[in-house]
C-alpha cells in the first residue's frame, strides 16, 4: 500500500513538469538595457501617427507593451 | 493601461511620455481608450512588426508579452520590466523619477 501511494505521489508531482514542457517558452526581449530603442511609427487610437524619434532630446518614453485591449493591466 | 493612466501625473512630472503598444487594431484601441479613459497614445502594431522587433511576440497568444521599456532622451533603453512588474507601473515610475533626478 505504501508503494502504491508513493507511486501515485511521484506521478502527481511529475505532472506539472510534463504540462510545462508542453507550453512554448515566453518570448525573451531582444532589446536589452543599454541598447538604442528601435524606432517605429505607429497609429494611435485617434488616427495620429506617432514615432518614437519625436521624443528624442525632449522626453523619456515609457513604452508599455500590452497583450490585448479590453483586458486588465 | 489603467494603472499607467492613474500614474500619468507622476510620469509626466518625471518628463516621461507614456506610449501603450499592442497588436490590436486602432479601432479596438479607440473603443477601449474611451471606455477606460486613457488619454495617452495607444499604438496599434497591427501585424506585430514592432512587437517582433522588440522580441516580445508570443506565438501562443499571437500577441505581445507584457513588457515596459523606459527609453531615455537619447533614445537608449534604461529599464525593462516584464509581466507582473510591467502591469504595475510603480517600478517604472521610480525608474523615470530617478532619471529625472540624474539630469
Amino acid at each position: 500500500m505504501k508503494h502504491v501511494l508513493l507511486a501515485a505521489l511521484l506521478a502527481a508531482s511529475s505532472l506539472p513538469a510534463i504540462y510545462a514542457a508542453d507550453q512554448p517558452a515566453a518570448p525573451t526581449p531582444t532589446v536589452k538595457v543599454g541598447d538604442m530603442a528601435p524606432d517605429f511609427t505607429l497609429t494611435d487610437q485617434n488616427g495620429n501617427k506617432v514615432s518614437l524619434h519625436e521624443f528624442k532630446g525632449k522626453k523619456n518614453v515609457a513604452l508599455a507593451f500590452y497583450v490585448f485591449a479590453f483586458t486588465g493591466g | 493601461m489603467q494603472a499607467f493612466q492613474q500614474n500619468l501625473t507622476k510620469l509626466e512630472a518625471a518628463d516621461t511620455q507614456v506610449l501603450g503598444v499592442s497588436m490590436d487594431s486602432r479601432f479596438s484601441n479607440q473603443a477601449w481608450a474611451q471606455q477606460i479613459g486613457v488619454t495617452f497614445p495607444l499604438l496599434s502594431d497591427w501585424g506585430g512588426d514592432v512587437t517582433k522587433e522588440y522580441g516580445l511576440y508570443n506565438p501562443q497568444y499571437k500577441a505581445a508579452r507584457r513588457a515596459t521599456f523606459v527609453v531615455d532622451k537619447d533614445g537608449k533603453v534604461t529599464d525593462i520590466k516584464l509581466d507582473k512588474e510591467a502591469v504595475d507601473p510603480t517600478k517604472t515610475v521610480e525608474a523615470c523619477q530617478a532619471r529625472k533626478l540624474n539630469r
